[in-house]
């Protein structure tokens, strides 16, 4: 299509223009800038002890991620992303299918709670997040759970333990976006034919063996999407975090490790931010690459 | 004995609806409760927005003892709300209309015109999508104050740059399915490229577009990190900043909940409304852009 050729580079261009100032510039020089001693306006020259005069003369091999994997700051947040993300997942998964199955079981009103059940997601993480610190602070701590009523003491003070913040991160996550992955689910389980439920119930099939061997098998490029989506999410969540504890009493997460990190070392130490965010883009690609591999390899499978 | 069949068939049968109809109840009032859990975070922001900080502390659950707006016009004014109001509405629709135009065009021209090219440049922003805001926002934002766009302008294309990638995706994957057909018969008709994007491709994408806008105005809105380095604490401060700012100056000592409360609630009313008036577009725009994607 000739009509078509001559005008390719001139419509593509605006956005490989903006691709390249917002992302792959940076990126670059995201990668380039851990290897630095960067100060973020200036680089510092380690043999002199001044401003380099270039920023090559700045080189410090590989110090900066030597620092970073020495730092118990950052391993702790490492391990608390892990440990939030694995729950985060489950807790948010099992919400929504379950959701899902129920708002796709019952015809009237179905419309109504998803409504309801969708509506968190219109609301940004830090208010919602301020909401639910007054939750676990003053109702779960002091009226739901406290020693007059029904005592529960896990429940009780909760932002101010890292385990313990570790599950009111996750309830508030799994509160927010249990509704949002629950479309996607229903989304998926429309697609299913009923003919196959129909033939499986006269076939004699119990509720339970028609889920294990319909539902799932039928629902797994759903699986990919909501897994992929849930994953890379928890492993990048900052806002509930810094509204929810602010990366008190040992809850920080990456992003607001790496976010905070300028802030902890004076003159701020943007070189060592890099490099951890060098090493978080890692871990995000490759555990978002393994899952959807994982995955898509079940879709074909089944 | 063949009465006897028919009779237990018969009651297994009422048997059988019966049961059905009772697991029916069960899962309305399952779901009721599962709504109200949903809505009472919500409802506590709503009934705490009227009370002074003693109140709230001592009965949070109750309605208030009396009816007054003033904490809420109180917070309006600690967090500029109007002013707030408009600039995260410019800079979202700003962002949102840059996003959609740039990309669907890349989109639609990549799909048009296949080749080794055209192929490189998809995968580069699909690959895109792997990486996450904190492994270039220190140098993007160093960069952006080198070219003197560390700036509500600057913050526009950034976020041009960073919903690029999936609206590229999505739209390449719904031009695929379009028919050539309409497009060949406006060539013969004189059609230039231009108008043909217009007039021809572009009506044709509405159902994906509301995908786009529905996906990047909800984070853009909501976004809390990207304002917060490139605009900070200046005079012109978008509503989820405010909201930052003032919880962080107020609640240096102990947490102000008559005005946290307020705040949260008049910077979340926007939102509330648009998602009452449109939530039928934007629960189908979700749930396309995932079966798309």
């Amino acid at each position: 299509m000739n009509f078509y050729k001559k005008w390719f580079w001139p419509l593509v261009m605006p956005s490989l223009l903006l691709f390249t100032m917002v992302i792959l510039y940076p990126f670059i020089m995201g990668l380039v800038n851990s290897f630095l001693a960067w100060r973020g306006t200036y680089y510092f020259d380690p043999d002199t002890g001044t401003r380099a005069t270039s920023m090559f003369k700045s080189f410090v091999g590989f110090a900066n991620y030597k620092e970073a994997f020495q730092d118990k700051r950052f391993i702790s947040a490492l391990v608390y992303t892990v440990k939030y993300t694995f729950i985060a997942v489950i807790f948010v998964n099992i919400a929504a299918l379950a959701l899902a199955l129920m708002v796709t079981t019952i015809t009237k009103r179905s419309g109504l709670y998803r409504t309801v059940f969708f509506l968190p997601n219109m609301l940004g993480g830090l208010a919602l997040g301020f909401i639910w610190q007054f939750i676990f602070q003053i109702i779960f701590t002091d009226i739901l759970f406290s020693p007059d009523a029904l005592y529960l003491p896990f429940l009780r003070y909760m932002t101010q333990n890292s385990n313990k913040a570790l599950f009111a991160l996750a309830m508030l996550s799994t509160w927010q976006y249990a509704g949002y992955m629950m479309i996607i689910y229903v989304a998926g389980l429309n697609t299913i034919s009923a003919d196959y439920y129909e033939a499986a119930s006269i076939d004699g099939a119990t509720y339970w063996y028609s889920f294990r061997k319909i539902t799932i098998p039928m629902l797994m490029p759903s699986f990919t999407i909501v897994f992929f989506m849930t994953l890379a999410n928890s492993f990048k969540l900052l806002d509930q975090n810094v509204a929810l504890t602010d990366g008190e009493f040992g809850t920080r997460l990456l992003a607001m490790q790496i976010l905070r990190t300028v802030k902890d070392t004076s003159p701020p130490n943007y070189g060592k931010a890099q490099a951890q965010a060098v090493i978080f883009f890692i871990l995000v690609a490759v555990i978002t690459l393994t899952q959807v591999a994982i995955t898509k390899k079940k879709e074909l499978e089944m | 004995m063949k009465e006897l069949t028919v009779v237990t068939s018969e009651s297994m049968n009422e048997h059988y609806f019966l049961k059905k109809k009772i697991k029916k109840v069960l899962l309305h009032v399952a779901l009721t409760l599962i709504a109200l859990y949903t809505l009472a975070p919500l409802w506590l922001l709503l009934v705490n927005s009227f009370k002074n900080q003693s109140e709230i502390i001592s009965s949070p659950l109750g309605l208030p003892s009396s009816f007054t707006f003033s904490y809420l016009t109180n917070a309006a004014k600690e967090i500029n709300f109007f002013r707030a109001l408009l600039v995260t509405a410019s800079i979202t629709a700003s962002s949102v209309l840059l996003i959609v135009i740039v990309s669907s065009i890349a989109a639609w021209i990549m799909v048009r015109n296949k080749g080794t090219a055209s192929t490189i440049v998809f995968m580069c922003f699909v690959a895109a999508m792997l990486i996450p805001f904190q492994a270039v926002m220190y140098p993007l934002i160093q960069f952006f104050d080198d070219v003197r766009l560390k700036s509500a302008t600057g913050l526009v294309l950034m976020y041009g740059g960073f919903g690029l990638s999936m609206s590229v995706f999505l739209y390449h994957g719904f031009v695929k399915s379009v028919p050539l057909g309409v497009e060949e018969a406006a060539t013969i008709d004189g059609c230039n490229i231009f108008q043909m994007y217009i007039h021809v491709v572009m009506p044709l994408l509405k159902s994906i577009t509301v995908t786009v806008i529905v996906l990047n105005s909800m984070w853009i809105w909501n976004d809390y990190l990207l304002p917060f380095l490139v605009i900070g604490n200046s005079p012109t401060k978008t509503l989820v900043l405010e909201l930052y700012f003032a919880r962080i100056t107020a609640g240096q000592f102990g947490n102000p909940w008559q005005l946290i409360f307020p705040a949260v609630l008049i910077s979340i009313i926007p939102i509330i409304i648009v998602y009452l008036f449109l939530q039928k577009y934007i629960v189908k725009g979700i749930s396309d852009g995932a079966i798309k994607s």
